[in-house]
């Protein structure tokens, strides 16, 4: 029972991790409709920029926020120089995953350049592990954990209660209908891109801090786990999508105290898989964004 | 140099195929499949392990069957181990998702696999691989390479032929209409999912046999072979070569695969060891972008049979309305 708990723990700390990136996903599929395949290299992206910052003697939080404005940034240029102009040419869907393929070698790899294939690690101590109630958690995790729901209710206060967010959730629920009402829709879309880019930046260093080691093929690894999670929620439902990493954290952390470890990432493939197969409209949703 | 322009169009003629089975799935039919080297990944393992008997690695290791048919038999049984495998995939996805969904989905299954081969190591030797796979015949290296690069080139030569007949032929026809446009499709009195599924065996046969001389012809296999930027890469290749067209296809795997690693030979070498991988991936992606934004046909487009006339510009309802604001 004591080993569950401990696998409950780790699972709500991999849950605080994911869910910032899902919701990063979430956000940006429920505004412009397509999903993605250059995000996991966004979060390695945010992840190298703070590591970066860190070796030049700069404290680990503003390093973080410093890679969430360099990933926001990236977000929003990519968003201009590759998806806004097949987007504006009506492109079918594929085309646009096939550029965000394109996208990601090209971070990835740049990566690679600048900062070399070998695994780096920050250069900060969590901490021993504390037994917090039955959990066993180190004060990385609870920091991370804080952190994590912070961004998140901040996010829902401003989807819900500012002008902004209005227009966010207007133009996610009607592109056309927005605009005639309008909404700057292309500047809702950029600002969307920034806000994921350094929500997934935070993710990013997160994660790092979790798994202690940092490559250029961190995040595109994850980039399904988030993939996960996303799916389970509802495309394009940033709520759905917390729920949804909570469950994927914890089935993730929980098989893998009682299976063999390295399947762990493979659980969340599966779940990914199955559930896409059978309930693609997620579990919580009733219509999804994308069906 | 003789060593070196064989070596060199060996690989080429390997690559070749698995981008002329690619297109029968992506670009004839629409079938994208993000996964396709974890099929040419299947006949490398079969055919290695159906071929090389138990004893060939020096080190022991452990793999399944360990038989030690002759290596034509080992070939065509990589290759239909891959089709069957296609068609369970095909048969659990394909015909339930949307193009995005389908992407994360094969995707997802390549990691699975690739984990499972990674870790679980009575099946081929887990992270290790295999190693020490025998030459199809005993030679020189040399002639060794003369003699594959005759067998991947007439190899190569018969599924470009097929691919040609399969693009004229009214079943052929079938899967591109079914590409284009599934309502009118239908519309039409063909509903059936079935010429998909034989399109994606038939692809996933021949990403087998590209294994299989794969395989043969580099004696070794291990998970660090088939990493999911391989299934890109390829798909990288046939967009810029030409989608939907063989010759396209071909064209694609020189030059994108190719024609970039040995022109990046004559980099001047700066960094360390991995950085020309990485460059040549960033002109990939650079390259793929660029393609699909200003020429999405590729360097040779699909070409339209005359007695269609030219194809009518397709007019999407997003472009239509794109159209407008541009005329407003």
């Amino acid at each position: 029972m004591s080993q569950f708990l401990v696998a409950v723990g780790f699972g709500l700390a991999t849950a605080s991790v994911v869910a910032l990136a899902a919701v990063a996903v979430s956000l940006q599929v429920s505004v412009t409709n397509f999903i993605n395949f250059a995000y996991g290299d966004f979060m390695t992206f945010g992840a190298y920029i703070a590591w970066s910052a860190t070796r030049h003697g700069i404290n680990l939080v503003p390093a973080i926020i410093l890679g969430g404005i360099a990933t926001g940034l990236l977000g929003v240029l990519a968003n201009i120089l590759v998806f806004r102009p097949f987007m504006r040419q009506g492109v079918r869907p594929v085309t646009l995953l096939i550029a965000g393929v394109g996208l990601s070698f090209i971070v990835q790899n740049a990566l690679t350049v600048i900062w070399g294939a070998e695994p780096v690690r920050f250069n900060v101590t969590l901490g021993n592990s504390l037994h917090v109630g039955p959990f066993l958690l180190t004060p990385g995790d609870l920091v991370m954990f804080g952190t994590s729901v912070t961004l998140l209710v901040l996010l829902h206060v401003m989807l819900a209660y500012t002008k902004f967010g209005k227009a966010l959730r207007a133009t996610s629920n009607n592109s056309d209908l927005a605009k005639a009402c309008g909404i700057d829709s292309e500047r809702v879309v950029s600002i969307t891109w920034f806000l994921a880019g350094l929500l997934t930046a935070v993710a990013g260093v997160g994660l790092v801090l979790q798994e202690s080691t940092l490559d250029p093929t961190t995040g595109f690894t994850e980039l399904f786990v988030i993939f996960g999670a996303v799916i389970l929620g509802g495309i394009g439902r940033p709520y759905g999508a917390m729920l949804g990493a909570l469950a994927i954290g914890l089935l993730t952390e929980i098989s893998g105290a009682y299976l063999n470890a390295a399947y762990k990432t493979s659980i969340a493939f599966g779940v990914v898989i199955v559930l896409l197969l059978f309930r693609p409209q997620g579990l919580f949703a009733t219509k999804g964004k994308i069906s | 140099m003789v060593y070196y322009l064989t070596d060199l169009l060996v690989l080429g003629c390997i690559n070749s195929i698995m981008v002329v089975g690619l297109n029968l799935q992506y670009g004839y039919t629409g079938l994208l499949n993000f996964a396709y080297y974890t099929y040419v990944a299947i006949g490398a393992y079969v055919a290695a392990v159906t071929t090389m008997g138990r004893t060939a690695m020096a080190g022991g290791g452990t793999y399944i069957l360990g038989w030690t048919l002759p290596w034509y038999v080992g070939l065509l049984i990589g290759g239909v181990v891959a089709a069957i495998l296609g068609a369970v995939v095909f048969g659990f996805t394909v015909r339930r998702l949307r193009s995005d969904y389908l992407a994360i989905v094969t995707v997802s299954a390549a990691f699975i696999f690739w984990n499972i081969i990674n870790t679980y190591e009575p099946l081929f030797n887990g992270a290790t691989g295999l190693y020490h796979v025998p030459n199809i015949i005993s030679t020189s290296t040399t002639r060794y390479g003369f003699i594959m690069l005759a067998l991947s080139a007439g190899i190569l030569a018969i599924f470009v032929w097929g691919s040609r007949r399969i693009f004229r032929s009214p079943f052929g026809r079938l899967l591109r209409s079914m590409r284009e446009d599934e309502a009118v499709t239908a519309a039409f009195g063909r509903t059936s999912w079935q010429p998909q599924l034989w399109i994606f065996m038939i692809g996933c046969f021949i990403a087998g046999i590209a294994g299989g001389l794969f395989v043969f012809y580099i004696t070794a296999w291990s998970p660090y072979a088939f990493l999911p930027l391989e299934s890109f890469i390829l798909l990288a290749a046939l967009i810029v070569g030409g989608a939907g067209n063989y010759w396209g296809a071909l064209l694609g795997a020189f030059v994108l695969i190719e024609g970039l690693a040995e022109l990046s030979r004559f980099l001047p070498s700066f960094g360390n060891g991995a950085d020309v991988g990485a460059i040549r991936a960033i002109v990939i992606g650079f390259v793929l972008i660029l393609m699909l934004r200003y020429r999405r046909g590729g360097l040779i487009p699909e070409r339209w049979l005359h007695w269609y006339g030219p194809p009518a510009k397709p007019v999407l309802p997003r472009a239509r309305f794109a159209a407008a604001r541009r005329a407003r």
